[in-house]
Formats: structure tokens, C-alpha cells, sequence
């Protein structure tokens, strides 16, 4: 097979190939890799790129599997990780000056996971510092490109782990969401992002942005293989608190292409501001889900006004608590625009940060009374497609930390309340740049969440659409 | 507490990083902002009771 048939390969087709011994690891390895080098000087999606380590774990993995030692899907299977999870003597640098050359003397969860399933790590990726940002410009390593138009923000704070599946360099990344992290960037290069519930992936080893907040994500180009991603890296895990009792994951086995009578809510009032092309394709996804036999549901939901604020104070106080020491003592280490961050949230008192938590409460008792009336929240992932580098962290139009812009409030409630949200391709504006649609559920609703993503991508061919880049 | 001696409180909690005056005046804007947003919240939220979660161990019955 050819290196660029293999690279449009899903990780599903690709997973079947490897155990069916059709194709072998090293080779889908290799393409990966050579992909990673071709495009690396355009996008600079990876910190570190194990190029050699991962091309004998491919050998190593070719043997167990020709012995009939065959240990799942990711099998074989190259993958990509932000650099927010800790690698055992791999550095681990959080996109950071302070930890730059860091080695990690354990693995995080999420690596042991990996290695246990046969998985290739084949690099870690880009990120804003830490995680602190939504553009993947505020990274000690440089910006990270959207390979759909280089002069674009991929979005972030999980752009390289975008960049790099969008790109075809490995079929699945994993990255991390404190506020948007995963759907946006997701959204931005025109994949399928999915952060799961509060507490079903395992933080453990992973960098901190806000610890009520954080969660581990997946990035693909179709949400089956999310779902297998998913089942390798999910459930409990005593060693991060916030870890869920769960059954063992079975998301796969239970992927269903099914809206058929699904309640899907759409906030009317908060799609002002919308780009047009965005609300367009919104609009005929909506009626794609209503095709589907979905039954959409006009809702109204007025606390969620006050989430974005919510949101960034609470963040703001949690990671200027996380990083109080080296705030103190590496102000100047840090990129400027999170280091002005952090002070600010230096500055926030504890009744403050408490007054938010109550403010956050009643936004999740709202919502909670909301998933009684509907099964899904769909909306625009984002407002507008992909802002230029050139305006920075201002080209999200929703980064100023305290904005109450509608659009804010639908991207960062999902973080802020633990709930599960996909996003979709949805379309492709006049300019070739793509557009997402976020599903939200209720609470450990992740397979409903899944199913109804997979039934969209069945009546759409959004996610085969791909950057010219890639295949160039 | 005036606004001014408000700022100066909460900048004094930054004391000992040095920080150039142009960054300290966009920091004073934001937390200035933060202010404003935590008045909003607290009227949003004041019918809505205090979080009162206790770490207890996993697994504990009555």
C-alpha cells in the first residue's frame, strides 16, 4: 500500500489492516513519520517527535502481533499526545521555558494505557503554555499552523494534536480541555474532537490547567474511532480524584448511528454575533439531525449567560494556585500573555473563587432541569472559522478572560460542568476553511453523545474532507 | 474599600515579582474587570446555597 493511502486510512481501517496482518506497523509508522517531517516546518505541531523509539516499538509490535499476541485496536497503531502528559524519559514540557528540557522519570495514565494497548507514540505535540490559551500561539516552542490555511490559528490550547490528525501524521491524538481546548481546535481544522465526561479519562500525570475543569480528549477524523480510542484510555483510576467509578468502556461494541427520536435543543438566543457561513451550516445540520429523526426543541436557557465569566474566574483562580511557586519564583520563564494571566489570577480572593462556585452551581442546576426537557444541546462550535496568527490571542473574539460573548458561554459551559461534547465538521466556509457543530449531553450521556455524532457523519461527508496540504 | 485602595491591595499580593509597569497596567485593568465580573456573579448567584463538599473516603457507607 502506498504511504498516502495509508495516511487516508481511518484508525479503524487501519487498525483491521495491522491485526489482519495486511499491513504492518512499521509501515504505517513510517508514513506517519514522513508525513510528521514533510509538514513540520509549516505547522509546527510537535515539541518532540520520537522518530526512532517509535519505529522500534512498530518492530517490536509487527512480532507480537505475527506470534498471535494481539492487544487491541490501537495495536500497531501510530499515535500522537500533547505534550501535557508525562512520558517516562521522554521529555514532558507542558509547551513551557520552566520544564523545556524536563524528563519524567513515570509514565501518566494515559501513556501506561497506551503502552498496555500496543499503541506507537510517534510524537508529542504543540500547545499554549501549559494549556493556558485558546489560539496555541502562546507556546514557548512557537505558534502552531492550521494546515488548512497556515496563516490561521489551529486553536487551542490542543492545536498541534489538531494540526497533526487533520494533517493525516497518526489517525487519533489525544490532548486535553480546560475550557474549550479540544472542541475548538477540533473545529478549526475541520476533525471530530470529543472530551468526555468529568472524571471518565484519567488526568494522572498530566499537567494541570485548572483541576476542576481539566479533562483528557481525542481527536480523529471519524467518531468510530474516537470510540476506540476512547474505550483504551478511559475508566477508573484512583490516582486522580476526580476519576469516575465506570464500566469497563464499551463505547465501541455500543456505537450505534441513531438520532431516531432524539430531543435536540438548540439556544436560539445565543447564536447572535454568529458568522453567517457558521450559522448557515449550523442550520442545515440541525436539519440534517431533524432528517435523521431527531425532533428539535427550541430552548432557552438564560443562566448560561453568565457561564463564560464563571468559567474564567474560576480557571483564573485554579491555575494561579497551581503554579503559585513558580509564578514567584519563573515569572519571567513564562510566555508573557500567561504570565500577565496568572497574576491576575494571583490577585482573586478565596471568597471571590467561592462566589463563583456558587454562581456555578446554579448554572448546573439549570442545565440539569434542561436535560430533562432535551437529550442533546447542539450549536456552533465556534463563532467564526479559524482567526488569523496575525491577530493573536484577540482573534478568538471570545479570549478577552471575562467575556460575556454569547458564543463564549456555549463553548466553555461543557468544561465547566464536566458534560460531554463532540464537535463535528460541519461545513466549509467561502474562504476553505472549515466549520464545526459541538453535541453536548448530560452527564455520563457519552455513548448518547457518540451515536448521535455518528449518525450525523453517516448522512454527511464533512469529516472526508481534507487540507490540501496533506496530500500535496 | 475605594476602588484605588482595592487595586493596591490586590497588586500587593503580587509583591515580590517584578513586573514592567506596562504589564502591571494591563494585570490592573484585568483584575479591575474581575472585580466587575464577581459583582455580577454574586448577584446572579446569591439565592443559590454555599457548595458543601466534604473529601471523604471512596466508597464510604452510613
Amino acid at each position: 500500500m502506498a504511504p498516502n493511502e495509508i495516511l487516508e486510512l481511518s484508525l479503524n481501517d487501519l487498525s483491521w489492516l495491522i491485526a489482519g496482518r495486511q499491513l504492518s506497523s512499521a509501515e504505517a509508522v513510517t508514513a506517519a513519520l514522513t508525513q510528521l517531517e514533510r509538514l513540520e516546518g509549516k505547522l509546527n505541531a510537535f515539541i518532540t517527535v520520537l522518530g526512532e523509539q517509535a519505529r522500534a516499538e512498530a518492530t517490536k509490535a509487527d512480532e507480537e502481533i505475527r506470534r498471535g499476541n494481539y492487544r487491541g485496536a490501537l495495536h500497531g497503531v501510530p499515535v500522537t499526545i500533547k505534550d501535557m502528559f508525562n512520558t517516562k524519559g521522554v521529555r514532558t514540557t507542558g509547551g513551557s521555558k520552566i520544564l523545556q528540557d524536563w524528563i519524567p522519570d513515570t509514565d501518566s495514565t494515559l501513556v501506561e494505557r497506551l503502552h498496555a494497548g500496543g499503541a506507537i507514540i510517534i510524537g508529542k505535540t504543540n500547545l499554549d503554555e501549559f494549556g493556558h490559551g485558546g489560539t496555541s500561539t502562546l507556546s514557548h516552542f512557537g505558534p502552531v499552523h492550521n494546515p488548512w490555511h497556515l496563516d490561521r490559528i489551529a486553536g487551542s490550547s490542543s492545536g498541534g494534536s489538531a494540526a497533526a490528525v487533520a494533517s493525516g501524521i497518526g489517525p487519533i491524538s489525544y490532548g486535553t480541555e480546560t475550557g474549550s481546548s479540544v472542541r475548538r481546535p477540533a473545529s478549526y481544522c475541520g476533525i471530530v474532537g470529543f472530551k468526555p465526561t468529568f472524571g471518565i479519562i484519567s488526568r494522572h500525570g498530566s499537567f494541570r490547567g485548572a483541576w476542576s475543569q481539566d479533562h483528557v480528549g481525542l481527536f480523529a477524523r471519524a467518531v468510530k474511532d474516537i470510540t476506540l480510542g476512547l474505550d483504551l484510555a478511559a475508566g477508573f483510576d484512583p490516582r486522580d480524584p476526580a476519576s469516575a467509578h465506570q464500566d469497563a468502556p464499551a463505547y465501541t461494541s455500543q456505537l450505534e448511528a441513531n438520532a431516531k427520536k432524539l430531543r435536540v435543543g438548540v439556544l436560539r438566543k445565543f447564536l447572535d454575533g454568529v458568522d453567517p457561513a457558521v450559522r448557515a451550516a449550523f442550520d442545515a445540520a440541525i436539519k440534517v439531525l431533524a432528517s435523521e429523526g431527531g425532533e428539535i426543541v427550541d430552548l432557552d436557557v438564560p443562566e448560561l449567560s453568565y457561564a463564560a465569566m464563571t468559567s474564567m474566574l474560576t480557571s483564573s483562580a485554579e491555575s494561579a494556585g497551581i503554579n503559585r511557586r513558580w509564578f514567584r519564583e519563573r515569572y519571567h520563564d513564562f510566555v508573557p500573555h500567561v504570565a500577565r494571566g496568572l497574576a491576575v489570577g494571583m490577585a482573586i480572593t478565596a471568597s471571590e473563587y467561592l462566589t463563583a462556585q456558587r454562581a456555578r452551581q446554579r448554572i448546573r442546576e439549570a442545565l440539569r432541569s434542561t436535560y430533562e426537557k432535551v437529550d442533546i444541546i447542539a450549536a456552533p462550535t465556534t463563532a467564526r472559522v479559524a482567526p488569523p496568527l496575525s491577530e493573536g490571542v484577540r482573534g478568538n473574539g471570545d479570549d478577552a478572560r471575562h467575556a460575556s460573548y454569547n458564543q463564549s458561554n456555549l463553548l466553555r459551559f461543557p468544561s465547566m460542568l464536566g458534560l460531554p461534547g463532540c464537535s463535528l465538521p460541519c461545513g466549509i466556509n467561502p474562504e476553505g476553511l472549515p466549520i464545526g457543530m459541538q453535541l453536548i449531553g448530560a452527564w455520563f450521556a457519552d455513548q448518547k453523545v457518540l451515536n448521535t455524532s455518528a449518525a450525523y457523519q453517516s448522512a454527511t461527508d464533512w469529516h472526508t474532507r481534507r487540507p490540501a496540504i496533506a496530500s500535496a | 474599600m475605594k476602588d484605588q485602595d482595592n487595586l493596591a491591595h490586590r497588586l500587593a499580593l503580587l509583591e515580590g515579582v517584578t513586573i514592567a509597569p506596562a504589564d502591571l497596567e494591563t494585570i490592573a485593568k484585568e483584575i479591575a474587570d474581575n472585580l466587575r465580573v464577581v459583582a455580577e456573579l454574586e448577584e446572579f448567584a446569591k439565592e443559590t446555597p454555599w457548595i458543601s463538599l466534604q473529601t471523604q473516603p471512596a466508597g464510604k457507607k452510613a
